[in-house]
């Protein structure tokens, strides 16, 4: 009989000698280690009013790397808060009842305008360690990230074939084991692809997250962000470059060490088992890895070390099996019974009811204290940050909509530059933004329109990616129907191309308009070469409000634009989206 | 071998759903089955006839709405661990690999370690998939699939092996490989299984498998009739004895699918029209034709036409709504009217689709509203209307036929984007507001 629990590959034991691939995994590992313990330090450094940045190009590659840890650290967050909340939402109805909507609006609003309260409420946790600042910028990083995990989680378990869990269920399997080996592994692709999306959303906000100021005060933190806005204030031209170069290198060795390889090893995990989706994507890294050794001896110690706990733990196994059951009767018990389920409900509603309440006063106590003045100013700054959201959707339509036509059409130009769009997309745009703004002066145009401009730079990617992967979807006889009856170009462009398009530009300006309305905050309030250039809107009412800890202002700025977000998304972007799909949706 | 005592037993068994858009479906009425040790139960019915969800409340993966589930007279608690089951899609894990699809089930019944990897060997063994451990899914064809599902269910060695249509997503040749080999694995006493309860659609493979056959009438589920079938196995699919048990099951099942006309007592009674299409109407009279005096029996054309018999019946019974087709016992038989329609060109064909369309009830009722309101009506109306009258029909299935055939007759059109439905009612009238 041959050995079932592993490949074959591994049964000759002449594994000793350790290959090049395996130094460099080694040294990778080390190099992480050092990167933890060392932000770890920083972690426990006593608190220095204004962190000194260190502008050397030879400090660069640290910063790059606390930088890069944040990210990684809030994206793991991001993970469990993930798979905890979509299991959550698709198991219970109740659950599903509360947290879809919270999901809609938390991934809706402006984050950003929450900084200054948890940055003042984790630094007053954590008074003489640099920690509450840093719990405050993962926690950001965390809210840019989580909301399209928990989204791709909850909707590929409520996708779940029902037959794959009657099997997993005739099978006996605990709901732990159906978690992992059923319902993560089928939702592995989208955390995968959506990851991705994540991470480079975690980074737009990367500036003000490492240097903010609040008042008079100056919040900062030792990362690649915070030596950008150093490098600005001082009007330091080659560390500006600098800097840009280490993001861009940090991007692209995050895409191809890490995003890369996992996108090429999550196609296993592919429901569908339809033949010709076998994708053509391959990562020089998987192959890498696939080929040393280290890895298959990793597998050998972890199993062995997973059986010395089982062996460990085995004592405490029987006392555990007849203690669980009792500990678990009472809340079945009363989960069972219709009145004290009843009940359960009851009370969970009214603390829900009792919290949103108490919030709504507590915004209500702020906002009572604006004046006449300020609400009108709240009203017209509004209305100016709307019109150029608006014309940052329509400008960015312009380009990346037949931008997205041509790249779609040519699978051969899709498969080039798709790479290259994805890293030049990760980039944070607001790190641009005060190079951009110094150009526009140049040539006399102000910050009014130039931050509709920089509004275009932070939402452009959405629509041209999902145009993008919407004409590249479209059915092969479809193109070749319209080349079959000879459809001069302009016909086929209206009649195909781009209602096949359509679908997919709706959720592009969605998600395009969501960018625009985030970037207003940093768009028109901007410190470029030691000026500060401020124009009227809704963002820079935020900013200043911040600024000067205007407490009251900041929340009525943050109030409106959620209203208007959420608002519009319910009544415009939601209608426009089921119309889109029942009149231009390609599934019959 | 002869059946033992009671394993599973259905006592006055309901099973209520609520569809995604709040009508209430009865899947289940007041069911009571019993199934015994050493016995092969089949469950044939029309699609929607409840027999999955009986078999989904065997193996205790739902709790009946009503009445109970028994297991060796103890009610059902939670997942049946003596059942294994096995799915017409197959439900494999594509990212484990053939063994460990198989060793699904071990863990959690306590077969570990080496224990667990004979277990697994010798269930691949039984299947003949030998030398295929490692693949995964994937890689297999579609009889290769279903020989893992049986693995998995055989690896547990349960007392019953529940099957859902097991044949159902095969080719042909391949189910009918696969159907001989799990009689040998039930008459095989070293396989452990020793009761079978399958649900199938295929009379042949009811009386291929079964001593037994249940079938179930629809809306809602219930049992019409139980059949014995004392052929001795192994079963010789063209023996005469064979034959004459599938033409008993064919007539039971005829009664069932092609109830005989509602007495003339109840004229008024709304009928619904089957989910059919117009073409498979005109197929249905265009094959008759070709046959000598234009009649078969129901399961001969389903054969014929290489469609199933529910759904022949189905179209059997759209056509006799129209008065093209009389039903006597299990042969269909074209009628003078019927002949007729097939000889008119195509303008001719819908005038009188339309004359008989608007006599019947459904379609009459659904003209009447559009009338009173002044010929358009809002979707939600007509939906709201029918799940009234039909409560046990999805609303939205009656809907989708009532406008293909409207649209056909030009009796009705539907304007999808604003969601009503209009009436076209004079010929003159339909072709001025028919959509250039």
């Amino acid at each position: 009989m041959k050995p079932l629990r592993f490949p074959p590959l591994l049964a000759p034991p002449a594994i000793r000698r350790l290959g090049l691939a395996d130094v460099a995994i080694l040294c990778l590992l080390g190099g992480a280690i050092a990167t933890v313990i060392a932000f770890a330090r920083e972690f426990e450094a006593p608190l220095r009013q204004v962190v000194q940045i260190d502008l050397r190009p030879a400090a660069l590659p640290k910063y790059t790397l606390y930088s890069l840890t944040r990210g990684v650290l809030a994206l793991a967050i991001s993970y469990l808060f993930a798979l905890g909340f979509g299991w959550a939402a698709a198991k219970s109805r109740t659950a599903e009842r509360l947290l879809l909507p919270l999901l809609d609006i938390l991934q809706s609003i402006p984050v950003l305008g929450f900084l200054p309260g948890l940055v003042l409420g984790l630094m007053s946790l954590f008074p003489t360690r640099n920690m509450g600042l840093e719990l405050a910028a993962i926690l950001m990083i965390f809210t840019a990230q989580a909301w399209n995990l928990a989204l791709s989680f909850y909707n590929s378990l409520k996708s779940l074939p029902d037959p794959l869990r009657d099997a997993c269920r005739v099978a006996g399997w605990r709901a732990s084991r159906t978690f992992w080996q059923l319902e993560v592994p089928a939702a592995a692709q989208g955390l995968v692809w959506n990851g991705m999306l994540s991470m480079a959303g975690g980074w737009f906000f990367l500036m003000v997250n490492e240097a903010f100021r609040l008042g008079d005060r100056d919040f900062r933190l030792p990362g690649i962000g915070s030596y950008m806005s150093v490098a600005l204030d001082r009007g330091d031209t080659s560390a500006m470059a600098l800097a840009i170069l280490a993001m861009v290198v940090m991007i692209v060795c995050v895409d191809q060490l890490l995003w890369r390889p996992l996108v090429v090893w999550v196609e296993k995990f592919r429901l569908d088992e339809t033949a010709g989706g076998a994708s053509t994507a391959s990562s020089w890294m998987l192959d890498f890895l696939r080929l040393a050794r280290l890895p298959r001896r990793a597998k050998l110690f972890r199993r062995r070390a997973y059986l010395t706990a089982r062996r460990a733990t085995r004592p405490f196994e029987r006392p555990w099996r007849a203690a669980t059951p009792v500990i678990l009767r009472g809340p079945r018990l009363a989960l069972e019974n219709p009145i004290t389920r009843k009940v359960a409900a009851l009370l969970f509603g009214a603390a829900v009811a009792a919290v949103a309440l108490a919030g709504l006063w507590q915004l209500w106590l702020l906002l009572a204290q604006l004046g006449r003045t300020e609400l009108g100013q709240l009203a017209s700054s509004a209305a100016l940050t709307f019109a150029r959201v608006m014309a940052a959707v329509v400008l960015s339509t312009a380009w990346a909509l037949p931008a997205g036509v041509v790249i779609g059409r040519s699978p051969r130009l899709a498969r080039a530059l798709q790479p290259v769009i994805q890293v030049v997309a990760s980039f944070p745009a607001p790190m641009l933004f005060p190079i951009v703004i110094l150009l526009f002066e140049r040539i006399g145009v102000g910050l009014g329109i130039g931050a509709v401009a920089l509004m275009v730079l932070a939402g452009q990617w959405y629509i041209l990616f999902n145009v993008i992967s919407a004409v590249a979807a479209i059915p092969e006889q479809l193109k070749d129907a319209a080349a079959a009856f000879q459809l001069p170009p302009v016909a086929r462009w209206r009649t195909l191309y781009l209602p096949a398009a359509f679908p997919a530009l709706v959720t592009g300006w969605v998600t395009a308009a969501g960018g625009a309305w985030n970037g207003s905050i940093v768009a028109e309030y901007i410190e470029a070469g030691g000026t500060l250039r401020v124009t009227r809107g809704l963002g820079s009412l935020i900013s200043d409000a911040t600024a000067h800890a205007n407490f009251p202002l900041l929340a009525g700025g943050i109030a409106v634009m959620s209203v208007m977000v959420v608002g519009w998304n319910r009544l415009v972007w939601r209608s426009l989206m089921v119309w889109a799909q029942t009149r231009f949706g390609l599934g019959q | 071998m002869t059946p033992g005592e009671v394993l599973l037993e259905a006592q006055q068994v309901t099973q209520r759903f609520r569809l995604p858009n709040g009508q209430i479906l009865e899947a289940l009425r007041q069911v009571s089955l019993a199934v015994r040790e050493h016995e092969v139960v089949a469950l044939v019915g029309p699609s929607g006839c409840g027999k999955s969800t009986l078999l989904r409340l065997f193996a205790g993966l739902s709790q009946p709405t009503e009445g109970s589930v028994r297991y060796r007279g103890r009610p059902l608690d939670g997942v049946l661990s003596a059942a294994a089951m096995v799915f017409q899609s197959f439900a494999l894990l594509p990212w484990l690999t053939v063994a460990a699809n198989v060793a699904m089930g071990l863990e959690a019944r306590g077969v570990v370690g080496q224990a667990r990897r004979d277990a697994v060997a010798r269930a691949i063994n039984l299947v003949g998939l030998d030398g295929f451990e490692q693949a995964y899914p994937r890689e297999l064809s579609g009889g290769m699939k279903q020989r893992v599902g049986f693995a998995r269910a055989l690896a547990v060695a349960p007392e019953i092996l529940l099957m859902d249509e097991p044949f159902g997503a095969l080719d042909p040749l391949t189910a009918e490989n696969l159907r001989s080999q799990v009689v040998d694995l039930w008459r095989d006493p070293s396989t452990g299984v020793n009761t079978l309860v399958v649900v199938t659609h295929s009379v042949e493979e009811a009386v291929f498998l079964a001593g037994r056959i249940v079938v179930f009438g629809s809306q809602p589920g219930h049992v019409r009739e139980e059949l014995s079938n004392p052929l001795p196995y192994p079963r010789q699919e063209r023996s005469p004895d064979f034959e004459t048990m599938v033409d008993r099951l064919h007539a039971i099942l005829t009664a069932t699918l092609l109830p005989e006309p509602a007495p003339a007592a109840t004229p008024q009674r709304l009928i619904p029209f089957p989910r059919v299409h117009v073409s498979e109407v005109t197929g249905l009279l265009d094959h008759l034709l070709t046959r000598p005096d234009g009649k078969g029996p129901v399961f001969e054309l389903a054969e014929d036409l290489g469609v199933d018999y529910d759904r022949m019946s189905a179209v059997v019974r759209g056509a006799e709504q129209l008065g093209w087709v009389t039903t006597p016992g299990d042969i269909v038989q074209l009628t003078a009217a019927g002949r007729e329609v097939m000889a008119m060109d195509d303008q001719a064909r819908k005038d009188t689709t339309r004359a008989r369309l608007s006599k019947q009830p459904l379609f009459a009722r659904v003209l009447a509203m559009l009338r009173e309101s002044e010929g358009s009506v809002e979707d939600e109306e007509v939906l709201a209307d029918l799940t009234i009258y039909f409560p046990f029909i999805p609303a939205d299935s009656l809907f989708q036929t009532i406008v293909e055939w409207g649209r056909y007759a030009e009796l009705l059109d539907h304007k999808a984007d604003a969601a009503r439905l209009t009436l076209l009612e004079s010929p003159e009238g339909a072709s001025e507001s028919r959509p250039a």
